[in-house]
C-alpha cells in the first residue's frame, strides 16, 4: 500500500512499526497530525512519534505515570517520508537523520561495546 | 533441511515443557492422579503446536513477531494492559526458573541456595551478552536435550504399556471425592496453562524473526513446531509416567523439583541422576533466557524499539538494557528468599489468565488475508485455533476459583 492510495488512519496506520531506510525499528505511529481547517480539505502532515505522542491517548493517571517514565518526547516524521505501508510504515531516511534514535543513543552510552561475538 | 535449524523448536520446546513448573506439575499430576491427566498434556499440546506453527507462519510471512502487530490489532489501551499482564507473568516465571536452576545447582554442589542464584544470574547474562542468537538457541535447546534421560528411564521403568496408552484417552478418574475432583480440576488447568505459557509464542516468533524467516521457511516453522513441541510433550509425560510408577507406590510426594531426578537414579543409579540435574539444569536455565528475552522482545516490540540478539547489544541498546534489568528484578524476586514453589504456582496462574489475550490477536493476525495472503488460516489451523482460544478462555476463568478452593493443588 502506498502512502498516496486511500488509508484506513486507525485500522492502518495507527500504532503500525515504523522501519527505517536501514531496515531497522524506530518506533510507532502513536498519533497523527493534521492540517486543513473548516471549509478546508483536511491533510495528513506526520506521524508522530514518542511517549508525548501517545500519552495523550490514555487515561489521565497513565499519562502522569508515562511523563515520569519516558518524559514527554515526540519526533514529527513528515508524512512524505513513508514510502510504503504494510505490516510496518516503511521510510525513506534512517532514523537518525528523522530524529528518531535518540533514545537508542543515550541508552547507548550505557553499553559497553566489546564481549559479544 | 538442516536439522539444527529445529533447535529453536527444540529450545523453545525444551524450555517451555520442561521447565521449572512442569517438573513441578507433571510429577506432581503422576504421583497423585497416576495417568489419568496424560490426555491433558497430549490436548495441551496439540495446542501449543498450533499456535507456535501460526506464530511462526506471521513471522515468517508478515515479518512481524506477535508484539509489534498486538498493539496495531489491540489498540494502544488493550495492548497495554496485555503488555503489563505478560511482563508480570513472564517476569514471575523468570523468577521461579532462575530459582529453580539455583535449586538444581544446589543439589548438584550443596552450595548456598541464594549465592547460587546471583552466579547464575550473571553466567546467564554473560551467555546472552556474548553468544548470538543461534547459539543461545544452539547451547540451551541441544544441552537441554540431556532430558531425554527420563525418556529412557520410563522404558527402564518397565511401566503397563497398556495402562499408559488408557491415559491418552480423556477421562475423570472414578470414585474421586468432589474435593479431589476439584484438585484434579486444578491440575488439568494449571497443565494446559503450563504447556501453553504464552512466552513460547513471544520467544518462538521473535525466534523467527531473529533467524530471518522469510515464507520459503513455513515447512521449516511447521516441522520445529510439531517436532519441538512434541519432543517436549514426550518428556513432560515421561516424568508425569515415571512419577506414577515409581513414586505413587512409595508414597512419595514429589513437592520438590529435585524429586523428579530421582526418577532417573532409580533405573541407572548416580550417573542417572546426574544426567537428569544436568537435563534439569539447561532446560530451566533455557527457560530463564526464554522468559526473560520474550519479555524484553515484548516491550521493545511494543514500543517500536530496535531488538534482537542477531544485533550486538550496543546496536539495540534499549533492549539490552531491557533483559539485564528484567534478569535483575527476577534475581531480587529470588533472593527475597520467597519459595520457588510459590513462584511457580504465581506463574502459572497468572500465565493462564494471559493466554486468551495473547491468542486472540494472534488469531486474528493469522487469519488475516490481507495481511497473510495465500499464507493466512486454512480450514484446520482456524478450527483448531478458535477451539483452543475457547478452551484456553474456559481456563482462564476457573484458575482463580480453582487456585482458591484447592489451596494451589494441595487439596
Amino acid at each position: 500500500m502506498t502512502p498516496e492510495g486511500p488509508l484506513k488512519l486507525v485500522s492502518e496506520l495507527l500504532d503500525l512499526p515504523l522501519i527505517d531506510s536501514e531496515g531497522c525499528y524506530c518506533g510507532i505511529v502513536d498519533d497523527l497530525e493534521f492540517t486543513g481547517g473548516p471549509g478546508k480539505p483536511l491533510k495528513l502532515k506526520a506521524l508522530l512519534v514518542g511517549p508525548g505522542a501517545y500519552a495523550g491517548r490514555l487515561p489521565a493517571w497513565a499519562m502522569a505515570v508515562v511523563g515520569l517514565v519516558a518524559g514527554d518526547r515526540i519526533v514529527r516524521v513528515p508524512f512524505e517520508r513513508v514510502v510504503t505501508i504494510g505490516p510496518a510504515a516503511y521510510l525513506d531516511r534512517p532514523a537518525k537523520a528523522l530524529g528518531l534514535d535518540r533514545s537508542e543513543e543515550r541508552a547507548g552510552r550505557w553499553i559497553p561495546r566489546k564481549g559479544a561475538l | 533441511m538442516n536439522p539444527l535449524e529445529l533447535t529453536l523448536g527444540i529450545m523453545t520446546a525444551v524450555g517451555g515443557f520442561v521447565d521449572i513448573s512442569e517438573l513441578v506439575f507433571a510429577a506432581k499430576a503422576g504421583s497423585t492422579f497416576g495417568f489419568a491427566l496424560i490426555w491433558v498434556f497430549a490436548f495441551a499440546t496439540i495446542g501449543i503446536m498450533t499456535f507456535s506453527e501460526m506464530s511462526g507462519r506471521v513471522a515468517a510471512v508478515a515479518k512481524q513477531p506477535v508484539f509489534n502487530l498486538m498493539r496495531h490489532r489491540l489498540g494502544l489501551k488493550l495492548g497495554l494492559v496485555v503488555l503489563a499482564a505478560s511482563i508480570i507473568s513472564n517476569l514471575i516465571t523468570c523468577a521461579a526458573e532462575v530459582g529453580g536452576v539455583a535449586l538444581v545447582l544446589n543439589y548438584l554442589t550443596g552450595a548456598p541456595y541464594l549465592l547460587l542464584a546471583v552466579g547464575l544470574t550473571a553466567a546467564l547474562v554473560v551467555s546472552i551478552w556474548v553468544l548470538p542468537f543461534q547459539w543461545i538457541e544452539r547451547t540451551y535447546g541441544l544441552l537441554g536435550l540431556f532430558m531425554i534421560v527420563f525418556a529412557v528411564a520410563l522404558v527402564a521403568n518397565h511401566p503397563p504399556w497398556r495402562e499408559i496408552a488408557g491415559g491418552f484417552v480423556p477421562q475423570v478418574p472414578r470414585g474421586l471425592s468432589s474435593k479431589e475432583l476439584l484438585t484434579f480440576a486444578y491440575f488439568a488447568v494449571a497443565i494446559v496453562s503450563a504447556v501453553m505459557f504464552p512466552y513460547e509464542v513471544y520467544f518462538y516468533s521473535s525466534g523467527g524473526i531473529e533467524e530471518g524467516w522469510t515464507p520459503k521457511d513455513l515447512l521449516t516453522n511447521r516441522i520445529t513446531s510439531i517436532v519441538g513441541m512434541g519432543l517436549g510433550s514426550v518428556l513432560a509425560i515421561a516424568i508425569l509416567v515415571n512419577s506414577a510408577v515409581l513414586f505413587t507406590p512409595a508414597n512419595v510426594d514429589p513437592a520438590i523439583p529435585g524429586s523428579a531426578a530421582l526418577q532417573a537414579a532409580i533405573p541407572f543409579g548416580k550417573w542417572g541422576l546426574i544426567l537428569a540435574l544436568l537435563g534439569m539444569f539447561f532446560a530451566v536455565a533455557g527457560a530463564a533466557v526464554e522468559t526473560c528475552l520474550a519479555n524484553a522482545y515484548s516491550i521493545a516490540q511494543f514500543f517500536g524499539w530496535r531488538w534482537g540478539r542477531h544485533k550486538k547489544p550496543w546496536e539495540a541498546p534499549r533492549f539490552t538494557v531491557t533483559w539485564v534489568a528484567l534478569f535483575l528484578a527476577a534475581l531480587a524476586i529470588v533472593l527475597t528468599g520467597v519459595d520457588v514453589m510459590t513462584l511457580v504456582e504465581f506463574a502459572v496462574l497468572f500465565s493462564i489468565l494471559v493466554l486468551p489475550l495473547t491468542y486472540l490477536p494472534l488469531l486474528l493476525l493469522a487469519g488475516d488475508a490481507k495481511l497473510m495472503r495465500q499464507h493466512a488460516n486454512g480450514r484446520l489451523a482456524k478450527t483448531l485455533g478458535w477451539f483452543y482460544f475457547a478452551i484456553v478462555t474456559l481456563a482462564a476463568l476457573a484458575a482463580l476459583p480453582l487456585y482458591l478452593l484447592t489451596s494451589g493443588g494441595n487439596g
